[in-house]
């Protein structure tokens, strides 16, 4: 019984005659691609290479960060401790006997009294001690990226057949694909013969994707109740580094390594054990930041320096006075969602954002900003008019810097005094930014006009220097955040741990988020009803689960998605490709008008004037269609493609985005044999209308969300926008509540079908071969009641969360059956085994 | 402990052929589970590890000009074990033999010695070698690793020896199914290398037979947290990947 390898299963004879013997060719290793010890970083390497754009741009880019941090520091020191400044602002006199000249050299100190300037500065030495150590650290970490990268490079060269050259015009779903490709020839991973696009991600993303669920969950404290400023989130570049070393790889963290969690922690038998370990570990670390505080804010200014020079050349629109939060960041960003999707997104959506936020200039600024102009405009035009008389007026002493201060003190009053032509029209504007940011919570439509909204919206868009000065704050916030705030969840965090790991075959674990499974964390008033066995606790919230799963359809239409998913997919684009076209027809017959959305009328000019259409009594499709209407016809304006669509359409607005729509879904639907469509598009054509296909989409499942949501309270629909204010802020609160459960309809429709009856779970687990830690979900969710309510009397929420899922849900744990019978027979088992092709 | 239930007391001896916790990421990683008697330990492993080896082991390559080669022999040995009614085979290699002996001796001196309550685990690690450039030392990446976990129970007369004794055999038996069951799906195997390349793939240190590159190793207690140095090197690494 011998079962070898098939290349030598061939019998051997034994006689003596060599021309008898079977003689063998051996394969070699062709390359050196097969078989990659640890593909969660050689697929970051691969993916980084690329967003660098490729090998040399990225090692000269290192470089001259090196070579900036240098410069940067040793020109700070010596403009601090080398320079008389007595000499260069002639307060002091030089003598020279031949000119009466100052020159540049006169104003230096010697060498040798400088240093001992330096040496003598304490604190200038813990400076330089810190920048030393930080520039070291990035100078090993350079050449380690050179011999690491190196490979990277060859492996593109090689084995994806892709240039460096060609490698900034590639999209990296080019990339992938041929991944995808060569995964069939060379087995970079042993577990499976094929790759999916789905894996890669997995890799790439798989602790982000843990952080996204986090956020989403609200499991972080990063949202904090101060006395004036009202809620206020804190989430900077420190803290989250602090939770990455807590969670996933710092001494101690929860990983056992990159791709697995450790197996104690898939265990709910001693969790309060662990839950104490955790909060003991968040403990020492937050003591450690205290202590450390000093050197981290010297780090942290270094850091920054080079994050947002790294950030104003990727991101066009930072040069503004905004910038999307890192919370945002985290708010906005899908399940399996690479940086530079999200970044291009966000990107777009930049100009309607700051163009919404401005709408909000105060009105009392306005005034005062205004005569403060007129003040300092006329100081200015005077000195300027004498300027240019005699311009000896220069020479009077501190008339060049009055003419400066008094130019920038008028820019800054002008970005106070709104624009003379601009329309207030925050509804629209806040439509055509969740076209781009997908994400949004309930309550901000139909209130887009009122100050809280704006408020919330700038905890995701915020100051620039509101974020400097926050991650200047961050040494001294993080340890008070860690030690008082996150200790205090650590068995939840456990808890979360648990309940949302899953281990793909292949991959490792997972979040189980990430898996992006309808069935297990769909969220029944987003879409998925009916489809979701979901608790309170596993859904989602804000629609992720669905909207992640669309993007990530839409991104990568070549992946081959579970059958249930491939339904609800399917289904889904049909129902959009259904409603635009019906919307078509059913703009004429209704009867009452809301204010359309300027940008549309704009644009689709003469031709949709007429169609005075959707109200509020409109049937949900209606509705949502016109919306979809509006926001297509938005949306084709800020797509170049669309635009040239739009152009070949022309015609009816409804038509083309039925078009585009419809066009869209075939493409993708038929994934494989569009060749139609990849034969004339390039790639990049194709993610274009990508993200404005996910844009049609995202809009359509936030309409059908916000219809569902308000047909749970028939009093206020009926009314017109001022009632309905009050009732769009209603719902959360409602929520919180237990008598009005059976009201609102998508939550509470899900208690009883959501949590399976044990009978059930081995059977649908069978199906899909999917087997995730659901029982185990709902049970400890249940169990943990006493723990955080105390009693299941109180629940406090904050008023108006956006995403307020534990609150609510701890108010539902006392409603559920108790899925399992018992804790100890099935804790006891090792921890469960997914298998998830 | 025993209580005359063998059957319960041998449930742990189902094999679980999943993904286990997994060391190496990319990397399959099969879980034997075998409940014996102390004396039986070292047979048991013997039994296990032989087999397996017996099925990762060819014959010695003899490289022809032109890149062909041809595969020597390879023999087979029936051995029967004293303490368990088992048989099994394995390679006729009297080196092979000679190392693996050695190293489940060591664990068996190891478990002995061990107060733990008999837990053991012992691994066979498959891997191939990577050659890397100059400043990183040579890779080596499993490509599959077999952990076969022993526990140890004491028995209190002759007569539950007896049913140990055929019980433990017939679980045997089942394992070494279970075991060819594994080997002959067909899944990653390194390719057959070229001449210059046969020391990154086989151990071609043995006279008479060729294993694949193999390594033998044991835990005693169940502990599987992360040693200091592991946190340390990995903090090192982290650090330094962008």
């Amino acid at each position: 019984m011998r079962f070898i390898a098939k290349e030598c299963v061939t019998q051997l004879c034994d006689s003596p005659g060599e021309e008898n013997l079977l003689m063998h060719v051996p394969e070699g290793v062709k390359s050196q691609w097969h078989h990659i010890e640890n593909l969660d970083l050689f697929f970051q390497r691969v993916y980084k290479l690329h967003q660098k754009n490729g090998f040399t741009c990225m090692l000269l880019g290192e470089l001259f960060e090196l070579i900036q941090l240098l410069f940067v520091v040793g020109f700070t020191l010596f403009l601090a401790n080398c320079v008389d400044y007595d000499i260069l602002f002639a307060n002091k006199f030089v003598n020279h006997t031949n000119s009466s000249k100052v020159t540049l050299p006169d104003a230096f100190i010697p060498v040798d009294v400088c240093t001992a300037r330096i040496r003598d500065n304490a604190f200038v030495m813990f400076v330089l001690l810190i920048s030393g150590v930080f520039w070291l650290h990035r100078m090993v970490k350079f050449f380690y990226n050179v011999c690491c990268y190196w490979e990277i490079r060859s492996f593109y060269r090689n084995a994806l057949k892709m240039s460096m050259s060609e490698l900034p015009y590639a999209t990296w779903q080019e990339v992938q694909a041929r991944i995808v490709e060569i995964q069939k020839e060379h087995q970079i991973c042993i577990h499976k013969k094929e790759l999916s696009e789905l894996d890669v991600y997995h890799r790439i993303l798989r602790f982000k994707n843990y952080m996204v669920a986090m956020v989403n969950k609200s499991l972080l404290p990063v949202k904090f109740p101060l006395p004036v400023l009202g809620e206020y989130v804190f989430y900077t570049r420190g803290l989250k580094y602090n939770f990455e070393l807590i969670f996933f790889w710092g001494p101690g963290s929860l990983f056992e390594n990159e791709w697995s969690l450790k197996p104690e922690y898939k265990r709910g038998v001693n969790r309060h054990d662990l839950a104490n370990k955790l909060a003991s570990r968040i403990l020492w670390i937050g003591i450690a930041n205290l202590f450390l505080c000093p050197v981290i804010l010297v780090w942290q200014i270094l850091y920054a320096f080079f994050s947002y020079a790294e950030v104003i050349k990727r991101e066009p629109g930072s040069l503004g006075a905004r910038c999307w939060s890192l919370y945002g960041r985290c708010y906005l960003r899908h399940f399996n969602e690479l940086d530079h999707e999200l970044m291009s997104r966000l990107s777009k959506g930049y100009k309607a954002a700051s163009k919404y936020m401005n709408c909000f200039l105060s009105p009392l600024l306005t005034v005062l900003a205004k005569n403060v102009a007129f003040f300092a405009g006329s100081m200015l035009a005077v000195l300027i008019a004498f300027t240019i008389y005699d311009e000896d007026v220069l020479a009077v002493e501190h008339v060049l810097s009055s003419i400066t201060l008094l130019g920038v003190c008028i820019t800054i009053c002008r970005s106070f005094i709104p624009d003379e032509h601009m329309v207030f029209c925050p509804e629209q504007l806040l439509r055509v930014i969740l076209a781009h940011i997908h994400y949004m919570p309930d309550h901000w439509q139909g209130n887009a006009h009122r100050s809280e909204t704006r408020n919330q919206f700038s905890q995701l868009f915020q100051y620039k220097a509101v974020l400097i000065l926050e991650e200047l704050l961050s040494p001294v916030v993080t340890p008070i955040i860690l030690i008082f705030c996150l200790r205090r969840k650590s068995l939840e965090i456990i808890d979360f741990f648990r309940n949302f790991t899953v281990e793909v075959v292949g991959v490792g674990d997972t979040c189980s988020f990430a898996q992006m499974d309808i069935r297990q964390h769909g969220h029944p008033a987003w879409m998925s009803e009916g489809k979701t066995e979901a608790s309170i606790y596993q859904q989602a919230e804000d629609g992720k689960t669905e909207l992640s799963l669309m993007h990530f359809a839409i991104t990568n239409p070549h992946w081959q998605p579970p059958q249930e998913t491939t339904h609800f997919l399917s289904q889904l684009k049909e129902r959009v490709h259904r409603e635009v076209a019906a919307g078509d027809t059913h703009h004429y017959s209704l009867s009452e008008s809301e204010p359309r959305s300027l940008i549309a009328n704009l644009l689709t000019g003469p031709s949709t004037l007429g169609s005075v259409h959707f109200a509020r009594d409109a049937s949900l499709a209606n509705h949502a269609a016109a919306g979809l209407n509006d926001s297509a016809s938005a949306l084709r304006s800020l797509s170049p493609v669309s635009g040239s669509l739009s152009a070949v359409h022309k015609g009816h607005a409804s038509s083309v985005s039925k078009a585009m729509a419809g066009s869209g879904t075939d493409a993708r639907t038929v994934s494989s044999g569009s060749s139609a469509w990849e034969g004339q598009l390039t790639s990049l054509v194709l993610s274009e209308y990508a993200s404005t296909e996910m844009s049609l989409h995202a809009l359509y499942i936030h309409e059908f969300h916000k219809q569902q949501s308000r047909g749970e309270l028939p009093r206020h629909t009926w009314h017109r926008q001022d009632s309905d204010e009050s009732s769009e802020s209603i719902p959360d609160e409602v929520r919180s509540e237990p008598p009005p459960r059976s009201r609102t309809l998508p939550r509470s429709y899900t208690f009883p079908t959501a949590a399976p009856s044990p009978s059930e779970i081995p059977k649908s687990a069978s199906d899909t071969s999917t087997n995730t830690t659901g029982q185990e979900g709902t049970k400890s969710a249940a169990d943990r009641r006493p723990d955080i309510l105390g009693g299941g009397s109180k629940f406090v929420r904050t008023a108006r969360v956006p995403m307020g899922g534990w609150a609510d849900n701890n108010a539902a744990a006392p409603r559920y059956p108790e899925p399992l019978p018992e804790e100890s027979s099935d804790d006891d088992l090792p921890p469960h085994i997914h298998k998830v092709t | 402990m025993w209580h005359c239930k063998p059957h319960n007391a041998l449930r742990f001896c189902q094999t679980h052929f999943a993904t286990p916790t997994a060391r190496a990421m990319n990397c399959r990683s099969e879980v034997l589970e075998v409940t014996v008697e102390a004396r039986q330990v070292e047979e048991a492993m013997l039994a296990l590890l032989h087999t397996i080896l017996l099925h990762r082991s060819t014959g010695k390559f003899h490289y022809k000009k032109e890149g062909t080669y041809s595969i020597g022999t390879v023999g087979t040995q029936d051995i029967d074990c004293d303490f368990i009614d088992f048989a099994f085979v394995r390679v006729s290699s009297e080196e092979l033999d000679r190392v693996i002996r050695k190293a489940v001796a060591e664990f068996k001196d190891a478990l002995s010695v061990s107060g733990s309550d008999g837990m053991g685990q012992i691994s066979l690690e498959f891997y191939q070698k990577k050659k890397s450039r100059w400043p990183f030392a040579d890779e080596c990446i499993p490509w599959e690793v077999w952990s076969i976990k022993v526990n140890v129970v004491n028995l209190a007369n002759e007569q539950e020896r007896q049913i140990c004794r055929e019980k433990v055999g017939e679980k045997l038996g089942e394992k070494v199914i279970n075991v060819v069951e594994v080997i002959n799906r067909h899944e990653y195997l390194p390719k057959m290398p070229t001449q210059s390349e046969v020391d990154n793939v086989f151990d071609t240190s043995l006279k008479d037979v060729q294993p694949y590159l193999y390594k033998i190793t044991y835990q005693i207690t169940d502990s599987l947290g992360t040693s200091v140095s592991t946190t340390v090197r990995r903090l090192i690494k982290d650090t330094l990947a962008l």
